[in-house]
């Protein structure tokens, strides 16, 4: 088991991170660290808003990472459950990324 | 148009095509309870106790397809309503729960009846939504029955705070047309080189087995599933929330596998070298130990949810996407390919399923065993029941052993037509749903079968039957204890039955529901037992309550061996296992 470390671009809404938090109990995954904080300058992501088709404003969308030490087989399951959550945009780890739905065979965060 | 909070909250279940809403008012609800009152286009249905409004609402959407509306004060109104929450939420049935809440400037104060709902839902829910503004409302809704109906579906919560269904306070109202929420897309079509290897391992196998389950309802696609077998011709087994889905009686079909699945449908998964997983999820109660599930199988499998596959078995070919489309497009091909296909070449794997079916198939004959010197069989019941509805009834069915012989031998035909709580398990699911699938389906047959333990747990609907005259018939397969219980109790912990006896305190059941202006039907001999069913269905304007005194000793088997055992390994009769 190593440290893995997991990106999110999720919207900044109420409630919204105790999902993502929630989810790691609920699913019996221990939280190393966690760092949140709206995004204010949107140009590395430019390529979510074009693959959406959304235009982000500031205070909009907030970015997650999480520190977590599970083991390798788990890492793709926690993925796709976080991808699950109906806030979250985008998520990566150091292999993929899942943007709404679709696996992308790299990290794009 | 300009409404108030409350009149914006039943505009927009109205303008979504609810025709019932389950529940139950209070405080923090009145609001909105006054805009119910001054409208008459959806039926507000007062149950007895939150939890009859979830799987009230729940039964509805099962046997529709629609999404059951529920709706509950705060505090304890939302607390009871947890149960049928989470029960909508492992079955993925699409429901939406409105919760009335406090007034915003009392949240956080520990106000009467304040309880964080948002909170002690986040884990049983699809998605849930506070709202923070009356003119969100309309828009709100729409998200929450977009989420609750789409993708995998499940509930979704909503919780307005008491001030914001003010009708003094109004706003701008449209109900918007369209949905587009920019962080939620669920897969919808399947990609086409996984359908061209889905169709090349059928084509090469040689011991095929379709698995299917519940997302198969829920994906609607129960057509194209008999589609494709009429194409390849290959053995069939049902999850406990997928039977239905295949109809029970085409002799392809291997009856229910897991934990109390048949002989041969066990077998056949265990011996496949091709498992085609359709919208079933690969639960603890199917593959036994995962180590040991399958060991020669390829598995495809077809979800809409990309974190069911792979989590406990892994997928070889894995389709993601509605099961519906994924069916059609493997149709399709199919179709084009058939000349390739010689289905003869099954004939081997068929012969070997027969064997087994011949070997240690379900008893049929059980019912013919009617002397009076022996006690009813619970699967004789069950029998005579099928037998009585023509096996077109909608069946619901509470859980423990009775649960498990109307599995087995109530046969369905048709999907929708078996309601049960698969993923969860919960007592007192029988009476409630079966309301709810009554009010949808007036003219339809609907039965419960239920035990004298989960009755209990929600014999308060009696009383909703009474009120609606919901003419529903109650068959309670009746142990004098709880049965599951004690049959774990006597394979695992030598015969002590701890708690699973009332002792004396049981209600006389026919007494009982007749003071609720219902009938009732005592049963207690062979003799009379299919006279007393024959009895019970020729009744059609009143709910009639079968007690049926059945064998306390009797046992649900085939039964797993667990732990660590496999799925070939299974206990048949008490004392004789595989």
């Amino acid at each position: 088991m190593i440290e893995r470390q997991l990106t999110l671009i999720m919207e900044n809404k109420p409630g919204a991170l105790a999902r993502v938090v929630g989810l790691f109990h609920q699913r019996g995954y221990n939280i190393d660290s966690l760092h949140v904080d709206p995004i204010e300058d949107f140009s590395p992501y430019k390529f979510i808003e074009d693959e959406l088709d959304v235009k982000f404003s500031i205070g909009e969308v907030s970015r997650l990472v999480i520190k977590t030490t599970v083991a390798d087989s788990l890492m793709r399951q926690i993925l796709r459950q976080i991808n699950k959550l109906i806030e979250v945009i985008a998520v990566s780890d150091e292999d993929s990324t899942y943007l709404k739905g679709i696996l992308r065979d790299e990290n794009l965060l | 148009m300009k409404l108030a909070g409350n009149d914006m909250l039943i505009q927009s279940l109205i303008n979504e095509g609810v025709e019932y809403i389950f529940g139950y008012p209070g405080g923090a609800a009145l609001h909105i309870y006054d805009s119910i009152f001054k409208q008459s286009e959806m039926q507000h249905i007062l149950v007895r106790h939150e939890q009859g409004a979830t799987h009230a609402a729940d039964g509805y959407a099962r046997a529709t397809g629609k999404p059951g509306v529920v709706m509950v004060t705060s505090g304890p109104g939302a607390t009871n309503a947890i149960t049928g929450i989470a029960t909508a939420f492992m079955d993925s049935i699409p429901m939406v729960v409105i919760s009335g809440q406090v007034q915003s400037h009392l949240i956080g104060t520990d106000a009467f009846q304040e309880t964080d709902m948002i909170g002690i839902s986040r884990p049983i829910v699809k998605h849930s939504f506070t709202v923070d503004h009356q003119s969100n409302i309309p828009q709100i809704v729409k998200e929450a029955f977009h989420i609750a109906t789409s993708g995998r579906q499940g509930p979704v919560v909503i919780d307005i705070p008491k001030d914001l269904t003010n009708p003094d306070d109004l706003f701008d109202y449209e109900y918007p047309e369209e949905v587009n929420i920019r962080s939620y897309n669920p897969p919808v079509k399947p990609e086409a080189t996984q359908i061209e290897r889905v169709v090349d391992a059928i084509f090469n196998s040689k011991k095929p087995v379709i698995y299917a389950g519940g997302g198969t309802i829920s994906s609607n696609a129960s057509k194209e599933l008999i589609e494709l077998n009429s194409y390849i011709n290959v053995p069939v087994t049902n999850t406990l929330m997928g039977l239905g889905v295949y109809p029970a009686t085409d002799d392809k079909f291997l009856g229910m596998l897991g934990m109390h699945g048949t002989y041969q449908a066990n077998m056949a998964m265990h011996n496949a070298d091709l498992i085609l997983a359709i919208g079933a999820r690969f639960d603890d109660r199917i593959t036994n130990t995962p180590e040991k599930f399958a060991p020669r199988a390829q598995i495809v499998h077809f979800d809409v949810d990309h974190s069911s596959v792979s989590k406990i078995i892994e997928a070889d070919i894995a389709v993601f996407g509605q099961v519906k489309d994924s069916l059609q497009a493997i149709n399709e091909l199919i179709k084009d390919r058939l000349s390739e296909l010689d289905t003869t070449k099954f004939d081997q794997w068929h012969a070997q399923i027969s064997k087994w079916k011949s070997e240690h198939g379900l008893n049929h004959n059980l019912y013919k065993d009617n002397s009076d010197e022996n006690p009813i069989l619970p699967q004789a019941a069950v029998q005579h029941i099928y037998q009585e509805s023509k096996g077109k009834a909608f069946v619901t069915s509470d859980v423990g052993q009775h649960q498990m012989f109307a599995a087995q031998y109530y046969h369905f035909d048709e999907p929708r037509k078996w309601i049960n709580s698969g993923g969860l398990g919960t007592m007192g699911f029988g009476l409630p749903s079966a309301m709810g699938v009554k009010l949808a389906y007036p003219d339809e047959e609907v039965i419960c079968i239920t035990g004298e333990g989960s009755i209990q747990m929600c014999i308060q609907e009696l009383s909703t039957c009474s009120q609606y005259k919901l003419p529903i018939k109650i068959f309670n397969i009746n142990n004098l204890a709880l049965g599951m219980v004690k049959q774990w109790q006597d394979m695992n912990y030598d015969g002590r039955h701890s708690s699973i006896s009332y002792e004396d305190s049981l209600p006389d059941f026919k007494e009982l529901v007749e003071s609720y202006g219902h009938v009732g039907i005592k049963i207690t001999k062979n003799s009379d037992l299919k006279k007393g069913i024959e009895e019970a269905f020729s009744i059609k304007d009143k709910l009639v309550f079968v007690d049926i005194y059945v064998d306390p000793n009797e046992h649900v088997y085939p039964m797993l061996v667990a732990p660590n055992g496999s799925l070939k390994d299974m206990w048949l009769a008490k004392g004789s296992k595989t």
